[in-house]
Protein backbone atom coordinates (compact mmCIF):
# COMPACT_ATOMS: atom_id res chain seq x y z
CA UNK A 1 0.00 0.00 0.00
CA UNK A 2 1.48 3.47 -0.71
CA UNK A 3 1.40 6.12 1.55
CA UNK A 4 -1.32 8.27 -0.14
CA UNK A 5 -3.43 5.42 0.15
CA UNK A 6 -2.75 5.29 3.90
CA UNK A 7 -3.38 8.62 3.99
CA UNK A 8 -7.03 8.78 2.38
CA UNK A 9 -8.03 5.66 5.06
CA UNK A 10 -6.71 6.87 7.29
CA UNK A 11 -9.16 10.70 6.46
CA UNK A 12 -12.31 8.23 5.44
CA UNK A 13 -11.42 6.62 8.96
CA UNK A 14 -11.23 9.90 10.92
CA UNK A 15 -14.42 10.96 9.07
CA UNK A 16 -16.13 7.70 9.94
CA UNK A 17 -15.03 8.12 13.71
CA UNK A 18 -16.51 11.14 13.73
CA UNK A 19 -19.82 10.75 12.34
CA UNK A 20 -20.46 7.63 14.77
CA UNK A 21 -19.77 9.77 17.59
CA UNK A 22 -21.84 12.33 16.70
CA UNK A 23 -24.71 9.59 16.39
CA UNK A 24 -23.21 7.94 19.86
CA UNK A 25 -24.43 11.42 21.48
CA UNK A 26 -28.18 12.04 23.11
CA UNK A 27 -30.30 14.40 20.97
CA UNK A 28 -29.63 17.38 23.36
CA UNK A 29 -26.06 16.99 22.93
CA UNK A 30 -26.43 16.83 19.18
CA UNK A 31 -28.33 20.26 19.09
CA UNK A 32 -26.55 22.07 21.00
CA UNK A 33 -23.49 21.09 18.33
CA UNK A 34 -25.70 21.95 15.34
CA UNK A 35 -26.18 25.46 17.18
CA UNK A 36 -23.06 26.01 17.65
CA UNK A 37 -21.92 24.98 14.20
CA UNK A 38 -24.39 27.31 12.75
CA UNK A 39 -23.54 30.43 14.66
CA UNK A 40 -19.72 30.04 13.87
CA UNK A 41 -19.56 31.30 10.33
CA UNK A 42 -20.63 34.46 11.98
CA UNK A 43 -17.67 34.88 14.72
CA UNK A 44 -15.33 36.27 12.13
CA UNK A 45 -18.07 39.24 11.57
CA UNK A 46 -18.93 39.61 15.29
CA UNK A 47 -15.35 39.89 16.32
CA UNK A 48 -15.41 42.99 14.59
CA UNK A 49 -18.54 44.61 14.86
CA UNK B 1 -17.83 73.13 19.92
CA UNK B 2 -20.65 69.90 20.79
CA UNK B 3 -23.41 70.78 23.18
CA UNK B 4 -21.77 68.13 25.75
CA UNK B 5 -18.73 65.91 26.16
CA UNK B 6 -20.77 62.83 26.64
CA UNK B 7 -24.25 61.91 25.97
CA UNK B 8 -26.16 58.50 26.88
CA UNK B 9 -29.20 57.03 25.01
CA UNK B 10 -30.72 55.25 28.42
CA UNK B 11 -31.29 55.00 31.72
CA UNK B 12 -30.75 51.76 32.16
CA UNK B 13 -27.93 50.33 34.82
CA UNK B 14 -25.38 50.34 32.30
CA UNK B 15 -26.21 53.97 31.07
CA UNK B 16 -26.39 54.96 34.37
CA UNK B 17 -23.29 53.91 35.32
CA UNK B 18 -21.29 54.96 32.50
CA UNK B 19 -22.86 58.31 32.71
CA UNK B 20 -21.82 58.70 36.18
CA UNK B 21 -18.40 57.71 36.14
CA UNK B 22 -17.97 60.54 33.12
CA UNK B 23 -19.54 63.04 35.14
CA UNK B 24 -17.31 62.26 38.47
CA UNK B 25 -14.59 62.47 35.92
CA UNK B 26 -15.01 65.85 34.53
CA UNK B 27 -17.14 65.06 31.47
CA UNK B 28 -20.06 67.27 30.72
CA UNK B 29 -22.66 64.04 30.27
CA UNK B 30 -26.38 64.18 29.39
CA UNK B 31 -28.47 60.85 30.04
CA UNK B 32 -31.30 60.68 27.50
CA UNK B 33 -34.27 58.23 28.66
CA UNK B 34 -37.57 57.96 26.52
CA UNK B 35 -39.54 56.89 29.45
CA UNK B 36 -40.80 58.53 32.68
CA UNK B 37 -38.90 56.14 34.45
CA UNK B 38 -35.06 55.70 34.92
CA UNK B 39 -33.67 52.05 35.17
CA UNK B 40 -34.96 49.68 31.84
CA UNK B 41 -35.98 46.24 33.35
CA UNK B 42 -34.53 47.61 36.72
CA UNK B 43 -37.41 50.01 37.69
CA UNK B 44 -40.74 50.01 39.33
CA UNK B 45 -43.68 51.66 38.51
CA UNK B 46 -46.54 52.69 41.06
CA UNK B 47 -50.44 51.77 40.39
CA UNK B 48 -53.37 52.22 42.74
CA UNK B 49 -50.90 52.58 45.38
CA UNK B 50 -48.84 49.37 44.40
CA UNK B 51 -45.28 49.84 43.36
CA UNK B 52 -44.35 47.06 40.97
CA UNK B 53 -41.28 45.65 39.60
CA UNK B 54 -41.19 45.86 36.39
CA UNK B 55 -38.56 42.89 35.51
CA UNK B 56 -35.27 42.72 37.66
CA UNK B 57 -36.94 41.50 40.93
CA UNK B 58 -33.50 40.90 43.44
CA UNK B 59 -29.89 41.69 43.39
CA UNK B 60 -27.29 39.04 43.57
CA UNK B 61 -23.47 39.81 43.22
CA UNK B 62 -23.18 43.03 44.70
CA UNK B 63 -19.53 43.64 43.91
CA UNK B 64 -20.22 45.46 40.86
CA UNK B 65 -22.52 48.15 42.78
CA UNK B 66 -20.10 48.93 45.35
CA UNK B 67 -16.92 48.83 43.24
CA UNK B 68 -19.00 51.49 41.07
CA UNK B 69 -20.03 53.48 44.34
CA UNK B 70 -16.48 53.33 45.55
CA UNK B 71 -15.04 54.73 41.81
CA UNK B 72 -17.50 57.43 42.90
CA UNK B 73 -15.63 57.99 45.74
CA UNK B 74 -18.85 57.42 47.76
CA UNK B 75 -20.78 54.48 49.99
CA UNK B 76 -23.48 52.19 48.62
CA UNK B 77 -24.65 51.95 51.65
CA UNK B 78 -25.39 56.05 51.92
CA UNK B 79 -27.90 55.69 48.50
CA UNK B 80 -29.25 52.33 48.36
CA UNK B 81 -30.66 49.90 51.49
CA UNK B 82 -30.34 46.53 50.57
CA UNK B 83 -32.61 44.01 52.27
CA UNK B 84 -30.97 40.69 52.95
CA UNK B 85 -33.29 37.84 50.97
CA UNK B 86 -33.01 34.29 52.74
CA UNK B 87 -34.04 31.72 51.33
CA UNK B 88 -33.07 32.10 47.98
CA UNK B 89 -35.81 30.02 46.98
CA UNK B 90 -38.61 27.89 47.09
CA UNK B 91 -39.58 25.59 44.86
CA UNK B 92 -42.59 23.91 43.75
CA UNK B 93 -42.07 20.54 41.91
CA UNK B 94 -45.12 19.60 39.30
CA UNK B 95 -46.79 17.00 41.34
CA UNK B 96 -46.66 19.77 44.47
CA UNK B 97 -43.19 19.17 46.49
CA UNK B 98 -42.17 21.94 47.99
CA UNK B 99 -38.45 22.76 49.56
CA UNK B 100 -36.30 25.87 49.88
CA UNK B 101 -32.84 26.63 49.52
CA UNK B 102 -31.51 28.80 52.36
CA UNK B 103 -28.10 31.15 51.97
CA UNK B 104 -25.85 28.91 54.22
CA UNK B 105 -24.28 26.45 52.39
CA UNK B 106 -24.15 24.27 54.79
CA UNK B 107 -27.97 24.28 55.25
CA UNK B 108 -28.27 23.94 51.80
CA UNK B 109 -26.61 20.50 52.33
CA UNK B 110 -29.13 19.10 54.70
CA UNK B 111 -32.14 20.04 52.30
CA UNK B 112 -30.30 18.55 49.21
CA UNK B 113 -29.91 15.50 51.99
CA UNK B 114 -33.37 15.43 53.14
CA UNK B 115 -34.49 15.28 48.66
CA UNK B 116 -31.56 13.01 47.47
CA UNK B 117 -28.59 11.93 49.69
CA UNK B 118 -26.78 10.96 46.35
CA UNK B 119 -26.33 14.00 45.35
CA UNK B 120 -25.01 15.50 48.32
CA UNK B 121 -21.21 14.85 47.39
CA UNK B 122 -21.82 16.28 43.74
CA UNK B 123 -23.34 19.69 45.75
CA UNK B 124 -20.04 19.55 47.43
CA UNK B 125 -17.73 19.41 44.89
CA UNK B 126 -20.47 22.38 42.85
CA UNK B 127 -19.93 24.69 45.69
CA UNK B 128 -16.33 24.05 46.11
CA UNK B 129 -15.53 24.51 42.98
CA UNK B 130 -17.99 27.92 43.11
CA UNK B 131 -16.80 29.38 45.55
CA UNK B 132 -13.27 29.31 44.34
CA UNK B 133 -14.22 30.73 40.85
CA UNK B 134 -15.94 33.65 42.75
CA UNK B 135 -12.84 34.19 44.89
CA UNK B 136 -9.93 33.83 42.11
CA UNK B 137 -12.58 35.12 38.94
CA UNK B 138 -14.71 37.64 40.62
CA UNK B 139 -13.15 41.09 39.83
CA UNK B 140 -11.80 39.58 36.61
CA UNK B 141 -14.45 38.60 35.19
CA UNK B 142 -16.69 41.12 36.10
CA UNK B 143 -14.68 44.36 35.03
CA UNK B 144 -12.46 43.42 32.88
CA UNK B 145 -12.88 44.24 29.00
CA UNK B 146 -13.05 41.82 26.88
CA UNK B 147 -13.59 43.34 23.12
CA UNK B 148 -10.19 41.61 21.51
CA UNK B 149 -8.09 38.82 21.97
CA UNK B 150 -5.26 40.96 23.02
CA UNK B 151 -7.67 42.16 26.31
CA UNK B 152 -8.45 38.52 26.44
CA UNK B 153 -5.45 37.47 26.55
CA UNK B 154 -3.73 40.36 28.95
CA UNK B 155 -7.09 39.18 31.33
CA UNK B 156 -5.74 35.76 31.52
CA UNK B 157 -1.85 36.67 31.69
CA UNK B 158 -3.12 38.93 34.93
CA UNK B 159 -5.36 35.67 36.44
CA UNK B 160 -3.53 32.60 35.15
CA UNK B 161 -6.51 30.29 36.78
CA UNK B 162 -8.92 31.27 34.82
CA UNK B 163 -7.59 28.61 32.19
CA UNK B 164 -9.12 26.19 34.70
CA UNK B 165 -12.43 27.49 34.13
CA UNK B 166 -12.42 26.87 30.80
CA UNK B 167 -13.91 23.40 30.05
CA UNK B 168 -16.98 25.34 31.76
CA UNK B 169 -17.25 27.75 29.20
CA UNK B 170 -17.22 25.58 26.34
CA UNK B 171 -19.99 22.92 27.91
CA UNK B 172 -23.54 23.49 27.67
CA UNK B 173 -25.36 24.24 31.34
CA UNK B 174 -27.22 21.14 31.55
CA UNK B 175 -23.91 18.99 30.90
CA UNK B 176 -22.59 21.06 33.67
CA UNK B 177 -25.01 20.29 36.02
CA UNK B 178 -25.55 16.62 35.25
CA UNK B 179 -21.74 15.99 36.30
CA UNK B 180 -22.54 17.13 39.23
CA UNK B 181 -26.77 15.98 39.84
CA UNK B 182 -28.45 13.16 39.04
CA UNK B 183 -31.89 13.59 41.01
CA UNK B 184 -33.98 15.25 38.60
CA UNK B 185 -35.51 17.72 40.87
CA UNK B 186 -32.52 18.54 42.27
CA UNK B 187 -31.53 19.33 38.99
CA UNK B 188 -34.18 20.92 37.99
CA UNK B 189 -33.50 23.41 40.96
CA UNK B 190 -30.09 24.46 39.12
CA UNK B 191 -31.02 24.15 35.52
CA UNK B 192 -33.50 26.40 35.06
CA UNK B 193 -30.98 29.40 35.92
CA UNK B 194 -29.78 29.22 32.46
CA UNK B 195 -33.05 30.98 31.14
CA UNK B 196 -31.42 33.99 33.38
CA UNK B 197 -28.63 34.14 30.64
CA UNK B 198 -31.28 34.10 27.96
CA UNK B 199 -31.01 30.23 26.43
CA UNK B 200 -32.11 27.23 27.47
CA UNK B 201 -30.22 24.19 29.74
CA UNK B 202 -28.88 22.42 26.34
CA UNK B 203 -27.86 25.88 24.52
CA UNK B 204 -26.42 27.99 27.35
CA UNK B 205 -22.79 28.44 28.25
CA UNK B 206 -21.96 25.88 31.28
CA UNK B 207 -20.45 28.66 33.13
CA UNK B 208 -23.73 29.92 33.78
CA UNK B 209 -24.68 26.87 35.64
CA UNK B 210 -22.69 28.67 38.91
CA UNK B 211 -25.38 31.29 38.89
CA UNK B 212 -26.96 28.40 41.39
CA UNK B 213 -24.32 29.03 43.34
CA UNK B 214 -23.62 32.58 43.11
CA UNK B 215 -26.99 33.20 44.53
CA UNK B 216 -25.68 31.37 48.36
CA UNK B 217 -23.29 34.44 48.64
CA UNK B 218 -26.26 36.62 49.00
CA UNK B 219 -29.52 37.71 47.62
CA UNK B 220 -31.07 41.34 48.50
CA UNK B 221 -33.92 43.26 47.42
CA UNK B 222 -33.42 47.20 47.50
CA UNK B 223 -35.77 48.84 49.72
CA UNK B 224 -38.53 51.11 48.13
CA UNK B 225 -38.53 48.88 44.63
CA UNK B 226 -35.63 47.35 42.15
CA UNK B 227 -36.04 51.27 40.91
CA UNK B 228 -33.88 52.69 44.41
CA UNK B 229 -30.74 50.72 42.54
CA UNK B 230 -30.75 53.38 39.51
CA UNK B 231 -32.28 56.29 41.44
CA UNK B 232 -29.48 55.83 43.56
CA UNK B 233 -26.56 55.77 41.74
CA UNK B 234 -28.09 58.75 39.72
CA UNK B 235 -28.24 60.72 42.96
CA UNK B 236 -24.55 60.07 42.99
CA UNK B 237 -23.90 60.90 39.52
CA UNK B 238 -25.77 64.28 40.16
CA UNK B 239 -23.87 64.97 43.02
CA UNK B 240 -21.18 65.36 40.42
CA UNK B 241 -22.88 67.24 37.51
CA UNK B 242 -24.47 64.87 35.57
CA UNK B 243 -27.68 65.51 33.74
CA UNK B 244 -30.63 63.77 33.35
CA UNK B 245 -33.54 64.11 30.88
CA UNK B 246 -36.73 61.90 31.06
CA UNK B 247 -39.74 61.20 28.12
CA UNK B 248 -37.09 62.14 25.40
CA UNK B 249 -36.60 59.82 22.93
CA UNK B 250 -33.80 59.54 20.38
CA UNK B 251 -34.47 58.33 17.01
CA UNK B 252 -31.48 58.63 15.25
CA UNK B 253 -27.61 59.20 15.74
CA UNK B 254 -26.39 62.22 14.34
CA UNK B 255 -22.83 60.80 11.77
CA UNK B 256 -20.47 62.67 10.07
CA UNK B 257 -19.24 59.49 8.14
CA UNK B 258 -18.71 56.81 10.29
CA UNK B 259 -17.82 59.20 13.22
CA UNK B 260 -20.53 59.79 15.74
CA UNK B 261 -21.58 63.44 16.38
CA UNK B 262 -24.71 63.19 19.06
CA UNK B 263 -28.44 62.83 18.32
CA UNK B 264 -31.23 63.76 16.94
CA UNK B 265 -34.69 63.26 19.22
CA UNK B 266 -37.91 62.32 18.24
CA UNK B 267 -38.75 66.08 17.68
CA UNK B 268 -36.16 66.92 15.43
CA UNK B 269 -33.92 68.64 17.72
CA UNK B 270 -30.21 67.91 17.78
CA UNK B 271 -27.98 67.62 20.87
CA UNK B 272 -24.30 67.35 19.96
CA UNK B 273 -21.31 65.24 21.85
CA UNK B 274 -18.37 64.04 21.46
CA UNK B 275 -18.94 60.48 22.59
CA UNK B 276 -22.63 58.83 22.15
CA UNK B 277 -22.85 55.75 24.49
CA UNK B 278 -25.95 53.83 23.81
CA UNK B 279 -27.36 51.41 26.38
CA UNK B 280 -30.37 50.51 23.97
CA UNK B 281 -30.11 46.78 22.40
CA UNK B 282 -27.21 46.26 20.24
CA UNK B 283 -29.83 45.69 17.25
CA UNK B 284 -31.56 48.54 18.04
CA UNK B 285 -28.75 50.97 18.67
CA UNK B 286 -26.91 49.79 14.70
CA UNK B 287 -29.56 48.92 12.69
CA UNK B 288 -32.08 51.77 13.69
CA UNK B 289 -30.11 54.69 15.33
CA UNK B 290 -26.91 54.19 13.08
CA UNK B 291 -28.65 53.14 10.05
CA UNK B 292 -27.63 49.83 7.91
CA UNK B 293 -27.02 52.61 5.23
CA UNK B 294 -24.08 53.54 7.28
CA UNK B 295 -22.82 49.93 7.97
CA UNK B 296 -20.73 48.29 6.09
CA UNK B 297 -22.32 44.79 4.76
CA UNK B 298 -20.05 42.80 6.94
CA UNK B 299 -20.89 44.73 10.04
CA UNK B 300 -24.92 44.72 9.38
CA UNK B 301 -24.39 40.85 9.02
CA UNK B 302 -22.95 40.63 12.23
CA UNK B 303 -25.51 42.58 14.17
CA UNK B 304 -28.23 40.48 11.88
CA UNK B 305 -26.75 37.32 13.23
CA UNK B 306 -27.31 37.63 16.91
CA UNK B 307 -30.34 35.95 18.40
CA UNK B 308 -32.43 36.96 20.88
CA UNK B 309 -32.84 36.19 24.48
CA UNK B 310 -36.76 34.70 25.07
CA UNK B 311 -39.48 36.65 26.03
CA UNK B 312 -40.90 36.87 29.24
CA UNK B 313 -44.84 37.93 29.74
CA UNK B 314 -45.18 39.59 32.96
CA UNK B 315 -48.13 39.50 35.31
CA UNK B 316 -48.74 42.10 38.17
CA UNK B 317 -50.62 40.99 41.30
CA UNK B 318 -52.19 42.61 43.89
CA UNK B 319 -53.68 40.58 47.28
CA UNK B 320 -55.78 42.12 50.17
CA UNK B 321 -53.87 39.00 52.24
CA UNK B 322 -50.06 37.65 52.79
CA UNK B 323 -50.23 35.08 50.43
CA UNK B 324 -48.65 31.30 51.79
CA UNK B 325 -45.39 31.61 50.52
CA UNK B 326 -41.98 30.68 52.20
CA UNK B 327 -39.16 32.90 50.14
CA UNK B 328 -38.92 36.03 47.73
CA UNK B 329 -38.57 33.86 44.92
CA UNK B 330 -40.71 30.79 44.34
CA UNK B 331 -39.96 28.47 41.24
CA UNK B 332 -42.15 26.64 39.76
CA UNK B 333 -40.12 23.94 38.40
CA UNK B 334 -39.90 21.50 35.60
CA UNK B 335 -37.20 18.99 34.75
CA UNK B 336 -34.13 19.73 32.29
CA UNK B 337 -35.78 17.65 29.63
CA UNK B 338 -39.53 20.13 30.27
CA UNK B 339 -37.21 23.32 29.59
CA UNK B 340 -35.58 22.43 26.56
CA UNK B 341 -38.47 21.37 25.18
CA UNK B 342 -40.75 24.12 25.69
CA UNK B 343 -37.24 26.68 24.39
CA UNK B 344 -37.47 24.28 21.21
CA UNK B 345 -41.52 24.54 20.36
CA UNK B 346 -41.29 28.49 21.01
CA UNK B 347 -38.58 28.63 18.30
CA UNK B 348 -39.35 26.57 16.14
CA UNK B 349 -43.64 26.73 16.20
CA UNK B 350 -44.72 29.73 18.41
CA UNK B 351 -46.41 27.79 20.94
CA UNK B 352 -46.94 29.45 24.05
CA UNK B 353 -46.18 26.38 26.64
CA UNK B 354 -48.69 25.55 29.00
CA UNK B 355 -46.74 23.98 31.91
CA UNK B 356 -43.18 25.41 32.15
CA UNK B 357 -40.34 26.90 34.46
CA UNK B 358 -42.63 29.90 36.77
CA UNK B 359 -41.01 32.02 38.47
CA UNK B 360 -43.23 34.05 41.36
CA UNK B 361 -41.50 37.13 43.02
CA UNK B 362 -43.22 38.64 46.45
CA UNK B 363 -41.21 41.52 46.94
CA UNK B 364 -43.45 42.92 49.79
CA UNK B 365 -42.25 39.79 52.04
CA UNK B 366 -39.33 42.17 51.58
CA UNK B 367 -40.51 45.60 51.91
CA UNK B 368 -44.31 45.58 53.14
CA UNK B 369 -43.71 49.37 52.28
CA UNK B 370 -44.22 48.82 48.74
CA UNK B 371 -48.37 47.92 49.18
CA UNK B 372 -51.03 49.43 51.04
CA UNK B 373 -50.97 48.36 54.62
CA UNK B 374 -52.06 44.28 54.80
CA UNK B 375 -52.19 44.19 51.12
CA UNK B 376 -49.40 42.69 48.65
CA UNK B 377 -47.35 42.22 45.92
CA UNK B 378 -46.55 39.22 43.65
CA UNK B 379 -44.50 39.69 40.32
CA UNK B 380 -45.22 36.72 38.19
CA UNK B 381 -43.40 35.35 35.48
CA UNK B 382 -45.70 32.60 34.41
CA UNK B 383 -44.78 29.53 31.80
CA UNK B 384 -41.68 31.71 30.66
CA UNK B 385 -40.14 31.99 28.15
CA UNK B 386 -43.19 32.49 25.80
CA UNK B 387 -42.65 33.08 22.13
CA UNK B 388 -43.13 36.93 20.57
CA UNK B 389 -45.18 35.68 17.80
CA UNK B 390 -47.32 32.79 19.05
CA UNK B 391 -48.55 30.55 16.41
CA UNK B 392 -51.37 32.58 14.35
CA UNK B 393 -52.12 35.66 16.86
CA UNK B 394 -50.73 38.14 18.62
CA UNK B 395 -50.21 39.17 22.13
CA UNK B 396 -52.52 42.48 22.16
CA UNK B 397 -55.79 39.72 21.70
CA UNK B 398 -54.18 37.33 23.62
CA UNK B 399 -53.60 39.80 26.63
CA UNK B 400 -56.76 38.89 28.13
CA UNK B 401 -56.81 35.12 27.85
CA UNK B 402 -53.11 34.79 29.05
CA UNK B 403 -54.11 36.58 32.24
CA UNK B 404 -56.81 34.52 32.82
CA UNK B 405 -54.15 31.56 32.44
CA UNK B 406 -51.91 33.12 35.05
CA UNK B 407 -54.18 32.84 37.29
CA UNK B 408 -54.82 29.66 36.62
CA UNK B 409 -51.68 28.85 36.96
CA UNK B 410 -51.17 30.79 40.22
CA UNK B 411 -54.54 28.56 41.63
CA UNK B 412 -52.79 25.36 40.96
CA UNK B 413 -49.23 25.50 41.74
CA UNK B 414 -49.33 28.08 45.30
CA UNK B 415 -52.37 29.64 46.22
CA UNK B 416 -55.43 27.87 45.32
CA UNK B 417 -57.88 30.90 46.80
CA UNK B 418 -55.98 33.47 44.56
CA UNK B 419 -58.70 34.56 42.51
CA UNK B 420 -60.86 35.24 45.73
CA UNK B 421 -58.18 37.71 46.63
CA UNK B 422 -56.95 39.80 43.94
CA UNK B 423 -57.61 43.31 44.27
CA UNK B 424 -54.82 44.19 41.36
CA UNK B 425 -53.91 42.24 38.13
CA UNK B 426 -51.81 43.37 35.06
CA UNK B 427 -49.96 41.74 32.52
CA UNK B 428 -47.25 43.08 30.50
CA UNK B 429 -46.25 41.18 27.07
CA UNK B 430 -43.62 40.93 25.35
CA UNK B 431 -45.43 43.46 22.75
CA UNK B 432 -45.33 45.80 25.84
CA UNK B 433 -42.14 45.21 26.49
CA UNK B 434 -40.49 46.19 23.35
CA UNK B 435 -42.59 49.37 23.33
CA UNK B 436 -41.74 50.61 26.80
CA UNK B 437 -37.99 49.52 27.04
CA UNK B 438 -37.49 49.98 23.48
CA UNK B 439 -36.17 45.76 23.86
CA UNK B 440 -36.80 44.31 20.89
CA UNK B 441 -39.42 40.99 20.51
CA UNK B 442 -39.42 41.76 24.49
CA UNK B 443 -36.15 40.11 24.73
CA UNK B 444 -35.75 41.28 28.40
CA UNK B 445 -32.50 39.36 28.79
CA UNK B 446 -31.10 40.86 26.13
CA UNK B 447 -28.76 38.76 23.12
CA UNK B 448 -29.41 35.16 23.35
CA UNK B 449 -25.75 34.16 25.45
CA UNK B 450 -24.13 31.27 24.09
CA UNK B 451 -20.81 29.96 23.72
CA UNK B 452 -20.53 32.14 20.37
CA UNK B 453 -22.01 35.63 21.27
CA UNK B 454 -20.18 36.31 24.67
CA UNK B 455 -16.71 38.43 25.91
CA UNK B 456 -15.18 38.89 22.36
CA UNK B 457 -17.93 37.65 20.12
CA UNK B 458 -20.79 40.22 21.61
CA UNK B 459 -21.51 43.39 20.69
CA UNK B 460 -17.99 45.77 21.57
CA UNK B 461 -18.18 48.45 23.98
CA UNK B 462 -15.88 50.41 21.98
CA UNK B 463 -18.04 50.49 18.16
CA UNK B 464 -15.06 49.48 16.00
CA UNK B 465 -17.58 50.34 13.23
CA UNK B 466 -18.48 54.16 14.43
CA UNK B 467 -16.28 55.82 15.53
CA UNK B 468 -17.50 57.94 18.79
CA UNK B 469 -20.36 55.25 19.50
CA UNK B 470 -19.80 53.26 22.77
CA UNK B 471 -22.27 50.40 24.04
CA UNK B 472 -23.53 49.46 27.24
CA UNK B 473 -25.84 47.42 29.05
CA UNK B 474 -27.31 43.78 28.58
CA UNK B 475 -26.37 43.25 24.73
CA UNK B 476 -22.73 44.26 25.75
CA UNK B 477 -20.44 41.53 27.19
CA UNK B 478 -21.20 40.11 30.22
CA UNK B 479 -25.02 40.24 29.26
CA UNK B 480 -28.51 40.57 31.21
CA UNK B 481 -28.63 41.05 34.92
CA UNK B 482 -28.33 43.75 37.35
CA UNK B 483 -24.30 42.99 38.48
CA UNK B 484 -23.43 42.37 34.88
CA UNK B 485 -25.37 45.58 33.62
CA UNK B 486 -23.05 47.28 35.71
CA UNK B 487 -19.78 46.09 35.54
CA UNK B 488 -20.52 47.09 31.32
CA UNK B 489 -21.03 50.40 32.65
CA UNK B 490 -17.78 50.80 34.46
CA UNK B 491 -15.78 48.72 30.86
CA UNK B 492 -17.89 51.43 29.00
CA UNK B 493 -16.84 54.84 31.07
CA UNK B 494 -12.86 53.01 30.94
CA UNK B 495 -12.84 52.83 27.59
CA UNK B 496 -14.22 56.81 27.14
CA UNK B 497 -11.89 57.84 29.45
CA UNK B 498 -8.81 55.93 28.38
CA UNK B 499 -9.99 57.39 24.63
CA UNK B 500 -9.95 61.15 25.90
CA UNK B 501 -6.94 60.53 27.53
Amino acid sequence: MDGKLVKRLFKVGALAGLVALYFSLDESTRRYLVHIGKQVPYLPYRYFI
Amino acid sequence: MADYDAVVIGAGLGGITSASLLAKNGMKTLILEQSDLVGGCCSTFESQGYKFDVGASIVEIVHPMDKFFALMGRKREDYIELLPCDPIYSFVTQDGRRFSYPTDIEATTRVIESIAPEDVEGWKRFSKLGLEMVDEMMDAMMTSPMNTLGEVAAMAAKNPKVARYLPLLVRNHQSVVRSYYKNPIILGSVAFQSYFAGAPPELGSGIFGFIALSEHLGIYYPRGGMISIPQGMLKAGREHGLEVRTGCKVERLILDGRRARGVILEDGSEITADVVISNVNAKVTYLKMVGPENLPGWAVRAIDSYRLSMPCPMIYVGLDKKPDLDAHHTVVSGSIEEMNRVWNLYYTKGVIPRTAMSLICWPTEADPSLAPEGRHILNFLCNAPAPYAPLGDNWDRLKDWYREEAVRELERTVMPDVRDHIDYLEVSTPLDFERRLLSPQGAIYGLFSDLTSLALFRPHARSRVIRGLYLTGSSTHLGGGVPTTIASGIITSNYVLKDRG
